[in-house]
């Protein structure tokens, strides 16, 4: 195809066209509201009131001295440990299976994806109910098995209730981190495989030394993102927990949510928000730089 | 801009909750003795079809979105009911019900405002907020007479009461106390003992406690703080604007020390019961007593027909009988920017004309059995026990309406009372003592404060 080029100012209008709409788009709906939102950290908007009275740096002067945004910090480092550790342990695991099974490769590979097709928030309320301390599946099973003395009040214990949230955020999730080890796992040279087979070397020996290191993209990859998806996670807390009991997984993103829509404080919540992102961005960065030493290429 | 973003995934996010928890209070207009006062007034018979259609009030067909707290199924049923009425009624008026998430109303209207999709007409709790960034268009004067009373801002009325504060009280198994002799008690350390006593007989929890919804503990909560505080000072919060009292004071310490002693007495895993549960404890024989509001009475009866309810008001420690009631600023009202068009703002007003005429009014007050706010009474088929409870309201030694629901200097920042409420369910679970529970609650008061301080913007 011929191009029309501008060859004045060497601007390829065809290229610009293509790009222009979907350039458009990010700009006018990512770039200008995270600029904006800046903006708005450094005031007191209630999000209703055309008024937004401008407090300097107040709102970060609070978060970094307040009692809740420090527990919602713990409770976020916390829950995001525990699901970034759980899950990609589940998920290889579950990709390992799906891999060295015989038979039913498809159907077991589909089964332990379909969590990740529902919705957070329907997943939420499957689990809340499972959980019910009186009449939840999970305290049944318990008693009917004769284990009644295991039961808990999962969801309103305060020392149980972020692990159970982070165990329906591993549930949900470790599907999906599977597809992405077990797309890796069948990129594993089988000659290499198989000639450490024949030099003598054992299953765990040739897992250890041979696919560990090859599939380490894969954990670059599902690292970052159960990382951001754990630092992220609002739908289950807000139907599982409200936050509580007290504020025992209340989370940034809760934090954010609740100061921004409920107590309207747009500001601070808009405050809250940039720490985040700039929370994700220092552990990602530090993230990437630890799993990229560890990457192999062939 | 970006909070429109957020607005708008939340947005997602809230109409995935919209089975969860039950509507708060009810909201407000008249005391129960005005109620029962004008009760002689107008008393109405339900027409056999009330379908018939009017005379058109609008220029060209117009659609009308209304949003409720849809929580509770009896407010879901009967506003239903009422707007498909009023739909018959008037064939070029549309009204459209949007889901309301009954369990974090005011949060979800809020979001429905962020992503502009604030409704034509709805029912409105946060009221002050939304009259002080002019989204509520006034009233006009012949719906406000319609009511009893109404809360007005600067002279005008923004919303029209659905109903007389939701009065709150122990709802218990009547027949279990009769069988065990157990009797209603007099007095605050009456209560206490039957507590025990059902404790030590061990069949059943003396209480079920809803504490996954915690507008629920609220309940609770109010019945203390209004115990504690209120009885020494009913202008705690205004002082503490003020800077005169804060958190710390003696009385609110008073105040999770007798909810730590009630408490004790709830089922195990009360903190994860949701309010939608605790009628299937006490119909199933699992707890014996429940603090709730009146609505709770028609959601028994729906659970088991045969359920013999009981009610008694729980006296204070200091031996008065205090009782929310009376009217509040809540209701029904109508979006300021839907009245820039006439036709919306007369079909808008025409709907509450319509709601609250006596025939339609009855459904909603039958089915959550409240007490009714406007001078021409419904003929209600309330039964014994709300009777009790019309006329213990009647006869008690305050009637107040609930500390959220209150406005001027009394007026809560945004979102206080959960902070509290939350707090409270961490000190009951001792998560937190008493001391450091207080000095939160002093610090997240003055960060409230700087942004929402009716007392100082009104001087």
């Amino acid at each position: 195809m011929k191009m029309k080029n501008n060859k004045k100012s060497g601007i390829d209008l065809v290229t610009v066209s293509f790009i222009a709409p979907a350039f458009l788009f990010f700009t006018l709906f990512i770039i200008v509201p995270t600029i904006a939102s800046v903006y708005y950290s450094f005031t007191s908007w209630d999000g209703l009131n055309s008024a937004v009275p401008f407090v300097g740096i107040s709102n970060y002067k609070e978060i970094f001295t307040s009692a809740r945004f420090g527990n919602a910090l713990k409770n976020t480092m916390i829950l995001t440990a525990f699901i970034s550790v759980l899950e990609n342990a589940m998920a290889l695991m579950l990709a390992l299976i799906v891999d060295h099974v015989r038979w039913g490769k498809n159907f077991f590979r589909s089964a332990f994806y379909v969590p990740v097709l529902i919705s957070g928030i329907v997943s939420g309320f499957i689990w809340k109910i499972m959980y019910n301390y009186n009449f939840g599946a999970v305290n049944t099973i318990f008693k009917e098995i004769g284990l009644g003395h295991l039961t808990k009040d999962w969801l309103g214990s305060p020392s149980l209730a972020l692990a159970m949230v982070g165990v329906v955020l591993v549930w949900k999730g470790a599907g999906y981190y599977m597809i992405i080890y077990l797309a890796s796992l069948q990129s594993v040279p089988t000659d290499v495989v198989e000639a450490a087979s024949i030099d003598g070397a054992s299953p765990l020996q040739r897992f250890r030394a041979i696919t560990l290191p090859l599939i380490s993209g894969a954990f670059t990859i599902n690292f970052t993102l159960s990382l951001i998806n754990g630092l992220k996670v609002f739908d289950q807390i807000s139907v599982m927990t409200d936050g509580g009991p007290g504020f025992t997984t209340e989370t940034i993103v809760y934090l954010l949510y609740k100061v921004g829509f409920n107590e309207g404080r747009q500001g601070f919540g808009t405050a809250v928000g940039i720490v985040l992102l700039f929370l994700i961005l220092i552990l990602n960065g530090i993230q990437q730089s630890i799993l990229k030493k560890r990457e192999v290429q062939l | 801009m970006k909070k429109k973003l957020i607005a708008s995934v939340l947005c997602t996010y809230m109409v995935g909750t919209m089975l969860a928890g039950c509507s708060g209070n009810a909201s407000t207009g008249t005391t129960a003795a005005d109620a029962k006062a004008n009760q002689s007034e107008a008393k109405t018979e339900a027409p056999s079809s009330v379908a018939v259609q009017k005379t058109s009030i609008v220029t060209a067909p117009t659609e009308l979105t209304f949003i409720f707290a849809d929580g509770d199924e009896g407010a879901k049923a009967s506003m239903n009911e009422i707007v498909n009425r009023f739909n018959k009624t008037y064939p070029d008026i549309s009204i459209k019900i949007q889901p309301g998430n009954g369990g974090a109303y005011n949060e979800f209207l809020k979001t429905k405002e962020s992503v502009g999709e604030f409704p034509d007409v709805m029912e409105m709790r946060d009221t002050p907020v939304y009259v002080r960034a002019d989204m509520l268009e006034p009233l006009p004067d012949d719906i406000v007479t319609l009511f009893n009373s109404t809360v007005p801002f600067d002279g005008k009325t923004y919303t029209a009461p659905i109903a007389g504060e939701n009065t709150q009280g122990i709802i218990y198994n009547k027949k279990y106390f009769d069988e065990n002799g157990f009797t209603e008690p007099a007095t605050y350390d009456e209560f206490l003992d039957l507590c025990q006593k059902i404790k030590e007989k061990g069949d059943m929890s003396p209480l079920v406690i809803g504490g996954q919804d915690i507008w629920h503990i609220g309940f609770w909560f109010y019945k203390a703080y209004n115990d504690q505080v209120l009885s020494q000072d009913p202008d705690f919060i205004k002082h503490c604007y003020e800077g005169t009292k804060n958190f710390s004071d003696p009385s609110i310490a008073a105040s999770f020390e007798e909810l730590q002693k009630i408490f004790q007495y709830g089922q195990d895993g009360w903190v994860s019961t949701p309010d939608a549960q605790i009628t299937t404890f006490l119909v199933s024989n699992m707890s014996a007593m429940m603090y709730s509001g009146t609505h709770m009475f028609s959601q028994i009866k729906a659970a088991d027909p045969n359920f013999s309810v009981g009610w008694f008001p729980v006296p204070s420690p200091d031996g008065k009988t205090r009782l929310v009631g009376g009217g509040g600023a809540g209701g029904l009202a109508i979006s300021a920017e839907a009245a820039k068009d006439p036709n919306k703002k007369a079909a808008a007003e025409e709907f509450i004309r319509f709601f609250f005429q006596p025939e339609n009014y009855k459904v909603y007050c039958d089915k959550l059995n409240a007490i009714p706010s406007t001078k021409a009474l419904p003929d209600l088929n309330a039964d014994s026990v709300m009777m009790e409870v019309i006329e213990a309201a009647g006869k008690a030694d305050d009637l107040s309406v609930m500390w959220n629901g209150r406005i001027g200097d009394n007026e809560l920042p945004p979102d206080f009372r959960n902070f509290m409420y939350k707090t409270t369910i961490e000190v009951i679970q001792g998560q937190r003592d008493i001391p450091s529970a207080c000095e939160e609650l002093n610090k997240t008061w003055q960060v409230s404060m700087q942004s929402f301080n009716p007392v100082k913007s009104s001087k």
